[in-house]
């Protein structure tokens, strides 16, 4: 996969058409309320019906039980967003390689993770969802890679090179991936909205806005955790940059003052959005509900915009948000039911629109 | 026992002073005892109650880890654990409950703040802070537990061995005491009986000699007395 801008025409049409018609196969709360009754092998099987058939028929032979769910899950999403690549075209194809490049941020932590805490090959590979930019040989050779350093070597020339280069040295004085982390975290979501026209044309805005508003459910997120945990962490450390709701000198006192905060955000353009992650914020001890409901209004955001715009890049992104809930969502059934948690436990978690 | 002590009165009085020395022992062993149970009795209410907590906190732990490693991967929680840099401290003292030395266990560093824990905020999500919460808590609560049990464990252990300490003395130690008194007050009652029997014979041979002799002087001048005046006793030359 690589980025094309040869500045030909976007084709909206066909694609937000082929999105639409895949977007009406997610799982919906009935499936899901079917699956949460079911062991990990009724799971597979309910899963060899349905949309993951290929994938499950595939990996059938290499892995078993909920490794298997998994594995399909993951191929199956890098398929689906492999083929939206392959759908779009000019403009629209860089909009969504830009954004499909956060699952190369997902590969590049996992694999700094499992050096890390020195897990084995396999159970690095198997949490890898190969949707992103990276070739083969590249996930290859991050795979085979015995130290952080030799990551880094790996990545050097890739858009992710400079920033781990740069925060390699906090790694090794502190000893910690945070720096790592969010290094690669941060050239994501600076690479999502650079190089963009000063000017942009009403496509690109609307790429801008959705990214926007991806970006401040992020902080608000992490300013909710910050707040709620009352770390001695400078928020900036942890503000993305690119947003519409903070601004880095503002957040922290933001985070400081959690009913200034909260007030803030039910006032924000989000306060419809955000209600009832606002409310569980005030009612539950932990945070996890919180961040439920701001997932479950960050997908009924995307959704809306998809619907107010639909011939603009934000039907596709809805869909990509839409599709990796849904993976995560039979993932956290799949493991959950494996662990042994109750329906009730696992149904809770779950982020359903 | 009784057997092998000497019949003395020397020993009788050992043995009334080893009786004595046994049973203020036997009182002083008693209320140790009922005194370690009553501490005990209230260290196990505590067991109990951190017993049934550390139960709960571990299901807790279990659960939320458990939904930690579906939501997020196993690999994003061990790596968030594996970033943790200060590890928790324990420091052991030790504290005196009626003569019993029981552990006093100290934690320090076991709950930390977000920035404490050395994982990163962007990679990583509440569902890894409410593990590492969940943990916490339960270190605190297994630390707890282990100062708790082993007080109640080395108190248990105290009040068997004062138990059997208590028993020894009384159902074995006096009793065989006290047969050993009574074996020598009776063989010294049966000495006592012999000498004065063994006096009581001698004075009546004694008596019965001097009766003798009495009756050979007496019988002696009744003879001279009954002779006839002038006659002369004939001897022979």
């Amino acid at each position: 996969m690589s980025t094309r801008t040869n500045g030909s025409g976007s084709n909206y049409e066909y694609v937000t058409a082929r999105v639409r018609s895949r977007r009406a196969k997610l799982f919906d709360e009935d499936d899901y309320r079917k699956l949460i009754r079911m062991g990990p092998g009724e799971i597979a099987r309910f899963m060899e019906e349905s949309e993951y058939e290929e994938a499950m028929n595939a990996l059938g032979a290499r892995y078993s039980g909920v490794d298997l769910i998994e594995h399909a899950l993951h191929r199956n999403l890098a398929n689906h967003f492999d083929d939206l690549l392959r759908f779009a075209e000019g403009r629209l194809y860089d909009y969504i390689a830009r954004y499909l490049r956060q699952f190369d941020a997902w590969n590049i932590k996992t694999v700094m993770r499992g050096i890390y805490s020195d897990a084995e090959r396999e159970s690095v590979e198997t949490d890898l969802i190969r949707a992103g930019e990276f070739s083969e040989r590249r996930i290859e050779r991050l795979l085979g890679a015995e130290s952080i350093e030799a990551v880094i070597d790996v990545l050097a020339d890739t858009m992710f090179g400079d920033a781990l280069a740069g925060a390699y040295g906090e790694y090794e004085e502190r000893a910690v991936l945070v720096p790592l982390e969010n290094a690669v975290d941060r050239a994501f979501y600076e690479a999502l909205i650079a190089g963009l026209p000063s000017e942009p044309s009403r496509a690109t805005q609307l790429y801008i806005d959705f990214l926007e508003a991806e970006i401040d459910f992020r902080n608000i997120e992490n300013a909710l955790r910050l707040s709620r945990s009352g770390a001695d962490v400078d928020p900036a450390e942890y503000y993305i940059d690119g947003g519409r709701l903070f601004d880095e000198e503002g957040i922290g006192a933001l985070v400081a003052n959690t009913d200034e905060l909260v007030s803030r955000l039910r006032e924000s353009t989000y306060g419809d959005d955000l209600d009832a992650a606002l409310n569980e914020l005030e009612s539950a001890e932990g945070l996890s509900g919180v961040e439920r409901a701001l997932n479950r209004a960050l997908l009924e955001y995307s959704r809306t915009l998809s619907n107010r715009y639909p011939l603009s890049v934000c039907p596709v992104f809805a869909y990509v948000l839409a599709k990796m809930r849904e993976v995560d969502n039979v993932r956290a059934i799949a493991r959950g039911k494996e662990a042994g948690l109750d329906p009730e436990t696992i149904e809770e978690e779950l982020v359903m629109v | 026992m009784a057997n092998d002590v000497k019949p003395t009165r020397k020993e009788l009085m050992a043995i009334e002073d080893r009786i004595d020395l046994s049973e203020r022992g036997h009182d002083t062993l008693e209320q140790k005892r009922d005194g370690l149970i009553m501490e005990f009795m209230d260290i196990l209410d505590q067991a109990q109650d951190v017993r049934s907590g550390l139960g709960d906190d571990y299901e807790e732990a279990q659960e939320t880890i458990d939904m930690a490693r579906a939501i997020e991967g196993d690999l994003a929680v061990r790596g968030a654990a594996a970033a943790l840099k200060e590890h928790p401290e324990i420091t052991i003292q030790s504290k005196n409950i009626m003569g019993v030395v029981v552990p006093q266990i100290e934690s320090s560093k076991v709950q930390k703040g977000l920035d404490e824990r050395g994982y990163g905020i962007l990679g990583t999500s509440a569902q890894i802070d409410e593990a590492a919460d969940a943990y916490e808590e339960l270190i605190d609560s297994i630390v707890l537990a282990a100062e708790v049990e082993t007080a109640m464990k080395k108190m248990l252990n105290e009040i068997e061995t004062t138990k059997r300490r208590v028993n020894a003395l009384e159902f074995k130690l006096l009793p065989e005491l006290h047969e050993s008194q009574e074996y020598i007050e009776q063989k010294l009652e049966e000495q006592e009986r012999e000498e004065i029997f063994r006096m009581k014979k001698i004075k009546n041979k004694k008596e019965e000699e001097e009766r003798e002799a009495r009756d050979e002087v007496s019988a002696e001048e009744s003879e001279e007395t009954d002779r006839p005046e002038g006659e002369v006793a004939v001897t022979s030359d």
